[in-house]
């Protein structure tokens, strides 16, 4: 003990002492605190950058369901859903940035769906063009696997409903008013076309009509022409197209207000 | 030396060590913090813009239609002023679809981010694309 205060210095050894004990005190709870900081940001780093990845091909997928449906409700084939998804899944397997990727799906054959497809045209006045499928997202990276389970559905509604008034002997002025959704949400129309059934056939209206077409900007149109039927009721069909030119249709029919 | 001093310097000795590990630390964490932040938010602004051109298909339909300068247009407007980029379109087989460079300059020997992102077009016809992005802040 001694020989220790002596090396010490004496009367200073016990300052020593208690600044060394307090130095590394400090030094081990900054080298702690720096490491948490430095392990937290760098984690919250790759978790947003994974969000964001898992959003683009969140979005990406609902890009190739919008295509097909695009091309089943134009005339094409309901499988088109099942083989673009598979391309698309085929493509996410070229990316590496976070790891594999792998995309798997299940198309809904249900509730009116066949392939994921669903084409009710119909003479309610209702007329849906929708595709749904469900699918997991896995992502294998170096440190951590993800998974994530989401749905997408593409929807295009489109409601009819109308009369008429007699104009003169037998012509009628028909008044329609459509509306357009978009997965339940007021949408816009790229093009319409409007039909009445004449004699058992289906005739185009057009300007010698008097076709008037007003535009609400907000999904709803007010559509109205002039028809010379002796009928009773004016059948009526629309065609039209949304902004993402999927197609839908519905007939209705026309009484006299 | 006398023998009262020598506590002193003992003490002085202990700072400077406390010194040296401390500044060793802020260096190191200077370092790390410089090069991870500014990579990891070009990454997420490139992605997002990506993200953005193709939230309404225009991305699919510049692609699908070959119109490069468009789409060269379209990231010069939505990325942030200083920012470099240079984009490689491949199809589902990895075959460079783009006929000509899509790029607003060099990168200048500076750090350089890169983006990976698949877009599908909406057109009638399904077309799926691998796009390489590069970004680098310039100024």
């Amino acid at each position: 003990m001694k020989k220790l205060k002596k090396n010490l210095g004496g009367k200073s050894s016990g300052q020593l002492l208690i600044v060394a004990a307090l130095s590394i005190a400090v030094l081990i709870s900054s080298t702690t605190i720096y490491v948490y900081e430095v392990s937290r940001e760098t984690n919250s780093i790759k978790n947003n950058s994974i969000s964001d990845f898992v959003l683009a091909v969140k979005q990406s997928t609902r890009n190739a369901m919008i295509s097909s449906l695009v091309n089943a409700s134009n005339g094409g084939e309901r499988t088109v859903l099942t083989d673009n998804l598979n391309s698309f899944s085929q493509a996410l397997r070229s990316l590496y940035q976070f790891g594999t990727c792998q995309l798997n799906f299940t198309v809904l054959n249900d509730v009116g769906y066949d392939s994921g497809m669903r084409f009710s045209w119909n003479d309610s006045g209702l007329g849906i063009s929708s595709a749904y499928a469900d699918f997991t997202l896995k992502i294998y990276g170096v440190t951590s696997n993800t998974v994530v389970n989401y749905a997408v559905n593409v929807t295009t509604t489109l409601t009819v409903n109308g009369f008429y008034t007699i104009v003169e002997n037998e012509e009628k002025l028909v008044n329609l008013t459509c509306k357009i959704y978009n997965e339940g949400e007021p949408a816009l129309a790229k093009n319409m076309t409007v039909f009445y059934e004449n004699l058992g056939s289906w005739v185009p209206v057009n300007s010698s009509n008097n076709l008037s077409i007003t535009d609400y900007h907000n999904g709803t149109y007010n559509i109205s022409f002039t028809v010379n039927t002796s009928s009773s009721s004016v059948q009526v069909s629309v065609h039209a197209y949304d902004s993402r030119s999927v197609l839908v249709q519905t007939n209705t029919t026309c009484n006299e207000a | 030396m006398k023998k009262e001093n020598k506590g002193q310097i003992r003490i002085i000795e202990a700072f400077l060590a406390v010194l040296i590990i401390f500044s060793s630390l802020v260096i190191s964490a200077n370092l790390t913090l410089t090069q991870s932040r500014p990579n990891n938010q070009l990454k997420r602004i490139g992605l997002r813009t990506l993200m953005k051109l193709d939230s309404d298909g225009s991305l699919g339909k510049y692609i699908d239609e070959g119109n490069w300068t468009a789409l060269r247009d379209a990231l010069n407007l939505a990325l942030p002023a200083g920012t470099s980029f240079n984009l490689t379109v491949y199809d589902e087989e990895m075959r460079q679809v783009n006929t000509v460079v899509i790029s607003n300059g060099g990168f200048g020997g500076r750090e350089v981010s890169y983006v990976e992102y698949v877009c599908a077009s909406q057109g009638s016809v399904f077309h799926c694309y691998v796009i390489h992005l590069y970004l680098a802040v310039v100024s």
